[in-house]
């Protein structure tokens, strides 16, 4: 591996990103009784977007989503998908939660740079939506920090090929991270920072042609990053690529079937929701794997 | 390049016409095969559709909306009215014809035309851009100084400045 995993991992990234970008439009089609559009939809809509004129509005809004892009990047580099793993560093998991918060603070700088007032009105719902999504998110990985015993995400992942996967061993954490996944996901019912209807996609309203694929590639990213992250922590990841895929691809179509059924939430709906289940379950969760003690 | 099968439609409702874009763009009929989706900002949509009777006030935004598209960009004046007045034949208050205005690059005739009429427009339009003939925007840029004169004709003067000066096509 070496040095061919920094370039594999943000490609198997895109590609399966992207991979999912149009299944995800297929798939919610033949749940609405469409036929849906090809499988290669989003590419070509990202390369007729990359051909496009782009209107900028100064540098602040250019750079923003490359700060996103690149902070989606390099997160991946510490998520180990099946083997391909190019930061094997002992902390891993406590580095992937502080840069996952670079993608959105890279959007929201950019489009404070926007000066559209939707774009604020976006900004303001992702943040709150992320405030509400990290405190069970935090309790949640503190759960597994304690049961076994590590912080390095290749460690976890080794444990759990060793003694089971964790969503067995620790199923009231495993629920309560299945809740907060549509909110990390930004998918329905959790949509509210982009609701196209209400606030005209609120965050990407001002992006167009260059930018704008940018700011689909990055969404992408970011897609395939929180779903690694959820196979990787609860389903055990995998020893090879393809098996991890596989699992990837399972957790993205329940995904889907949440997002198909669902109306989108109001702002303080979803914080209620996110501040109440996921909340109560993962400080249960994390209380009782205390008091039985961690087993690595 | 890729323009083609990737035609975003802005969510713009001038008239009537509205009326026979949900079923376009839902279960029934599902636009989305022909990569036809909506969009709700003018920034990112190439395909700008006029749906019905264009009264002065409408045409200011028509405009702006239109202006704000990145190119390449497309459009298609749907039903009678945008073409000549329609019913709205002798009113005081509807522009009659909207080529005159903004640069048109297809027509659906009919009143209302059938959602079938737009997927027809679509395919079309592809045949158009093979050829290199939905060149619309290409027109705005070279005779700006003609749609801006008749413009300021029927809305006096206009709130915002030229978009392309005199000599610079480029924008």
């Amino acid at each position: 591996m070496g040095a061919a995993a920094y370039i594999l991992t943000p490609i198997i990234g895109l590609i399966v990103g992207i991979f999912f970008m149009g299944l995800f439009r297929i798939m919610m089609a033949r749940i609405h009784w469409r036929y849906g559009p090809p499988l290669t939809q989003p590419i070509i809509d990202i390369i007729k977007l990359l051909f496009q004129k782009s209107v900028s509005h100064g540098i602040i809004f250019e750079l923003g989503l490359f700060f996103s892009l690149a902070g989606s990047v390099v997160t991946l580099y510490f998520v180990p998908i099946g083997n391909i793993c190019p930061l094997k560093i002992s902390g891993g998991l406590l580095v992937v939660l502080y840069l996952m918060l670079i993608a959105p603070m890279g959007i929201a700088l950019s489009g404070g740079g926007g000066a559209n007032p939707n774009i604020s009105i976006g900004i303001s719902r992702k943040m709150l939506l992320a405030l509400s999504y990290e405190v069970p998110f935090l309790l949640i990985i503190l759960t597994l920090m304690v049961h076994y015993r590590t912080i390095s995400l290749v460690d976890l992942v080794n444990f759990q090929r060793t003694s089971g996967w964790a969503i067995i061993s620790l199923p009231i954490a495993g629920i309560a991270y299945l809740l907060i996944l549509p909110a990390m996901l930004g998918i329905r019912p959790f949509e509210i920072a982009e609701a196209p209807q209400e606030i005209a996609s609120g965050l990407k309203v001002e992006y167009s042609g260059k930018l704008l694929a940018l700011y689909y590639i990055e969404h992408a990213f970011r897609r395939f990053l929180v779903i690694a992250l959820f196979v990787n922590l609860f389903l055990g990841g995998a020893g090879e690529p393809f098996t991890f895929l596989l699992k990837m691809l399972i957790v993205f179509v329940l995904g889907v079937f949440v997002n198909a059924v669902f109306p989108r939430f109001r702002i303080e709906q979803a914080i209620r929701f996110n501040w109440t289940w996921p909340t109560i379950l993962a400080l249960a969760g994390l209380i009782i794997t205390y008091m039985w003690g961690g087993h690595g | 390049m890729g323009n083609k099968y990737s035609l975003w439609a802005v969510y713009f409702c001038t008239g009537c016409g509205i009326i026979e874009v949900p079923p376009v763009i839902t279960t029934r009929w599902d636009a989305e095969r022909f990569g036809v989706i909506p969009v709700a900002t003018p920034r990112q949509a190439n395909l700008f559709l006029i749906t019905g009777y264009v009264s002065l006030k409408t045409l200011k935004a028509i405009i702006r909306t239109y202006e704000l598209m990145p190119e390449p960009k497309y459009t298609v004046g749907f039903g009678s009215c945008p073409i000549n007045g329609g019913m709205y034949w002798d009113s005081y208050n509807t522009i009659k014809h909207l080529d005159k205005y903004i640069p048109i690059d297809g027509w659906i005739a009919g009143c209302m035309p059938r959602p079938e009429a737009i997927f027809i427009a679509v395919t079309h339009l592809w045949t158009l851009i093979d050829k290199d003939m939905a060149n619309g925007y290409i027109k705005y840029r070279e005779k700006y100084q003609y749609y801006r004169k008749n413009q300021e004709s029927v809305l006096g003067k206009l709130a915002w400045p030229p978009q392309f000066e005199k000599g610079n096509v480029h924008g």
